[in-house]
């Protein structure tokens, strides 16, 4: 299944995760909506691999999204555990104050 | 006949998961509907197959990932409001704007062909270690960045 169905799904996905990081107030949950756009993103990209008969290279740039995408969660956690334990707050609406 | 079937239902897994991600109010159900997602991408993975992705995906994601989220959301949420997240809201203006961005998505990449058929290069460590050697030492290089990273923002270290 490549083409049209795959675009249209992860076009979807997409389209949710970024609805979901706009409209979402919690630190964590803006965090894991990200997740779902890289998630779709990846999911385009073997797709196009899976079409050009290109495996490897597929698989392999899927694969350093993968390391990226866990790279991006420690230090988005770690940031968001870090700015509860200062001001108390998680959620966006309340964390306006660009330095402080 | 049976691959559209497989290739629908782990489709609709997938949304829903990113479904219950955006629109859940409770912690622990965000974290099903985004392990949910994952190992529907995963099971997209082994559609397309690409095994070895899959396995990674779901030990990185689903046993590291979601742990992680799933360590955060119960730190977060130690002041006796519960398990409950902020209402998200219907938001017009972002609907639309993802709405807009999914339409633009769908739209230009529904008529592109990759280049070429190339010859069929399904040997992941050759292609690791060859071609894409600089991007995988890079990789290692950052890891360890994030990781030290993650640990002076947290700060650990600090306390005597």
């Amino acid at each position: 299944m490549t083409g049209m169905p795959v675009t249209l799904l992860s076009a979807a996905l997409f389209g949710l995760g970024l609805y979901g990081t706009l409209t979402r107030r919690d630190l964590v949950a803006v965090l894991a909506c990200v997740e779902i756009m890289l998630g779709a993103a990846s999911l385009q990209l073997v797709a196009f691999a899976r079409a050009a008969n290109a495996l490897g290279n597929g698989e392999a740039l899927a694969l350093v999204l993968v390391v990226l995408a866990a790279a991006e969660a420690a230090v988005g956690l770690g940031l968001v555990l870090a700015t509860v334990k200062r001001t108390g707050k998680s959620r966006v609406e309340e964390l306006t104050e660009v330095s402080g | 006949m049976s691959a559209t079937v497989t290739f629908w239902l782990l489709g609709a897994f997938a949304l829903a998961g990113a479904a219950a991600v955006v629109f859940s109010r409770d912690a622990l159900r965000l974290v099903v509907g985004l392990g949910a997602f994952l190992l529907a991408v995963a099971g997209l993975y082994l559609y397309y197959g690409m095994g070895f992705l899959a396995a990674a995906q779901v030990f990185v994601y689903v046993g590291g990932v979601l742990v992680l989220v799933l360590f955060a959301l119960l730190l977060l949420s130690r002041d006796g409001r519960g398990r409950l997240l902020a209402p998200g809201g219907f938001d017009l203006a972002a609907a639309a704007v993802a709405a807009g961005m999914a339409a633009v998505l769908a739209l230009t990449l529904r008529d592109f062909r990759p280049p070429g058929a190339q010859a069929a290069q399904a040997d992941l460590g050759a292609t690791l270690l060859g071609p894409m050697l600089p991007a995988f030492e890079l990789l290692g290089v950052l890891l360890l960045a994030a990781l030290v990273a993650t640990l002076v923002i947290v700060g650990g270290g600090e306390r005597k």
